[in-house]
């Protein structure tokens, strides 16, 4: 454990010489909770509700998923790829540590960074500046839990991808294509609700939806109760459980066909 | 110097050279078509996901913001397909292999774009391309030969900002070396360029047609199709801005070129 503890230190230091980045981050994150504003505004239109959901809520649920899409991208597909083409990887394997581990680690340590330096303010700045009011509820209390639990889901999908890169040595589209039904299917971008009924009813099946859908539901309708909250809550561990039992899995296989040449 | 058949010509060459080459990773290619493709059409899902709950946007049909949806993927095509080296720039000026580019009696820019030429781009444009002729059909907008004329030098124009945005981004590396976080800006901006401009108000909407001109990218110009009776008079001013924002772009690329002193090593 201490090695791991080791391994996400560095990757939080690591991430502080990105600095001025921060704030470039910081300003696309307002821009982007500002324009959004104005489409939602233009599409409620004066309506009230909205497939069950009020302006605010609906808001509230758009502005905080830019704030937290930072730190719910892992990178770990991209970082495993370039360790698996500059050969690197070779010198993960001969340590007496798990390389999922360490992965997950390293990359949690850069979150860990982002959410200080790009998160956290990001929120000041929209509670304060932009004067969003975030309605408190168990909901509320209930978030960083599920948010972590979404950390790792979003984590064993990209991992997966990484892996895959075993196969394809080339990631950019493989990425590119995990990115896109993602941030769609996962409500990153528009409220579940949004979709058409048949959609919906076949999201719930898939571990998308514990990636943005659940936490940030948590947070715009923290008034929920429990019995609703509980089983997203369980949802999501469930999900957590099988994608990491299946990427172990999956590594296991992948592992056999890995060629390194140089490192 | 050279004319400029001389140069296209010359970019025939390296790019049958380069394609060649690429063509020997082909699951790559494969793989990333298949990605950019469906990237291209994530806004799209978006707008198709929320038109299921409105019978309209800020006054425009889900029809219209698809054709103005294909407008901005054939506009952006060309900065994807010849400019794509663009990203590279940061690398380049980090490393000091930039210096390369000095020692070639061409352009500079020329030679530096003209090092890769993104075949998945290719992807981009047709499904642009396809996009615009299904809604234009389902709009039953009447094409003329003057129509077709407007469409080409709105499309070459709206390209033209497009691509002089992001130069303008990637130039900052000349100067704060790490361009990354500016050109990620910029990126992300893009997004907004198929948005109906009329649903913002005063502020942004100023932003987006005078300082960054992201109306010009494919709202405005797509007007011209989309309501010909009913069309504002900026929209003429559309071949002025894409012109002037790449001359700009052009200038300030110069500039950074001849103040970069490379990295000592």
């Amino acid at each position: 454990m201490k090695s791991y503890l080791a391994v996400l230190r560095g990757s939080f230091m690591i991430g502080l010489i990105y600095r001025y980045g921060f704030l470039f981050n910081i300003a696309g994150n307002i821009i982007y909770m500002l324009v959004t504003y104005y489409l939602w505004k233009s599409i409620y239109q004066g309506r009230e509700v909205l497939r069950g959901l009020t302006f605010d809520q609906t808001y509230i649920y758009v502005a905080l998923g830019s704030a937290v899409f930072i730190l719910l991208k892992t990178y770990v597909d991209w970082l495993l790829s370039f360790d698996i083409r500059e050969g690197m990887i070779a010198s993960y394997l001969i340590k007496p540590i798990d390389l999922q581990f360490y992965i997950l680690f390293n990359s949690f340590g850069y979150s860990l960074m982002s959410l200080a330096a790009i998160t956290l303010p990001t929120l000041i700045l929209m509670i304060f500046v932009l004067h969003i009011e975030i309605p408190l509820g168990i909901g509320l209390a209930l978030f960083p839990l599920s948010l972590l639990l979404a950390y790792l889901v979003s984590f064993c999908f990209d991992y997966f991808v990484g892996l895959l890169c075993f196969y394809t040595e080339s990631i950019w589209g493989l990425s590119i294509t995990k990115e896109i039904i993602v941030t769609v299917l996962s409500g990153a971008l528009i409220p579940l609700q949004f979709f058409p009924d048949t959609i919906q009813k076949i999201l719930f099946w898939l571990p998308f939806q514990a990636i943005y859908y659940t936490p940030l539901t948590m947070v715009a309708q923290p008034n929920l109760s429990m019995d609703t909250f509980l089983p997203m809550l369980g949802l999501q561990l469930f999900w957590v459980i099988v994608l990491f039992v299946f990427t172990r899995l999956f590594y296991n296989q992948a592992i056999k066909v890995l060629r390194i040449s140089g490192g | 110097m050279h004319s400029f058949i001389d140069y296209i010509r010359l970019y025939f060459i390296i790019e049958t050279q380069y394609i060649k080459a690429r063509m020997q990773y082909r699951a790559d290619f494969i793989i990333s078509s298949v990605g950019m493709f469906f990237s291209s059409l994530a806004t799209l899902g978006v707008f198709w996901i929320i038109f299921d709950s409105i019978p309209d946007l800020a006054g425009w049909s889900f029809m219209q913001l698809v054709f103005i949806y294909g407008f901005y993927m054939i506009a952006i095509s060309p900065m994807q397909i010849l400019f794509d080296h663009i990203w590279q720039l940061r690398f380049h000026v980090q490393q000091g292999t930039f210096l390369k580019y000095y020692f070639r009696p061409l352009n500079m820019m020329f030679y530096y774009m003209s090092e890769m030429f993104d075949l998945k781009g290719l992807t981009q444009l047709a499904a642009g391309i396809g996009i615009l002729i299904y809604a234009s059909l389902q709009l039953h907008i009447e094409w003329s030969l003057v129509r077709i004329a407007f469409l080409l030098l709105t499309l070459f124009s709206a390209s033209l900002v497009q691509i002089a945005i992001t130069l303008l981004a990637a130039c900052a590396a000349f100067w704060v070396i790490d361009s990354y976080p500016v050109l990620g800006l910029a990126w992300k901006l893009r997004e907004f360029a198929p948005y109906p401009m009329n649903i913002f108000d005063g502020a942004f909407r100023f932003t987006f047609t005078f300082i960054i001109p992201l109306g010009f990218v494919a709202f405005y110009p797509s007007q011209l199709f989309l309501q010909p009776e009913n069309v504002s008079p900026i929209i003429y001013f559309s071949p002025i801005v894409g012109i002037g924002l790449f001359a700009l772009a052009y200038k300030v690329w110069t500039l950074g070129v001849n103040s970069y002193t490379g990295t000592g090593s």
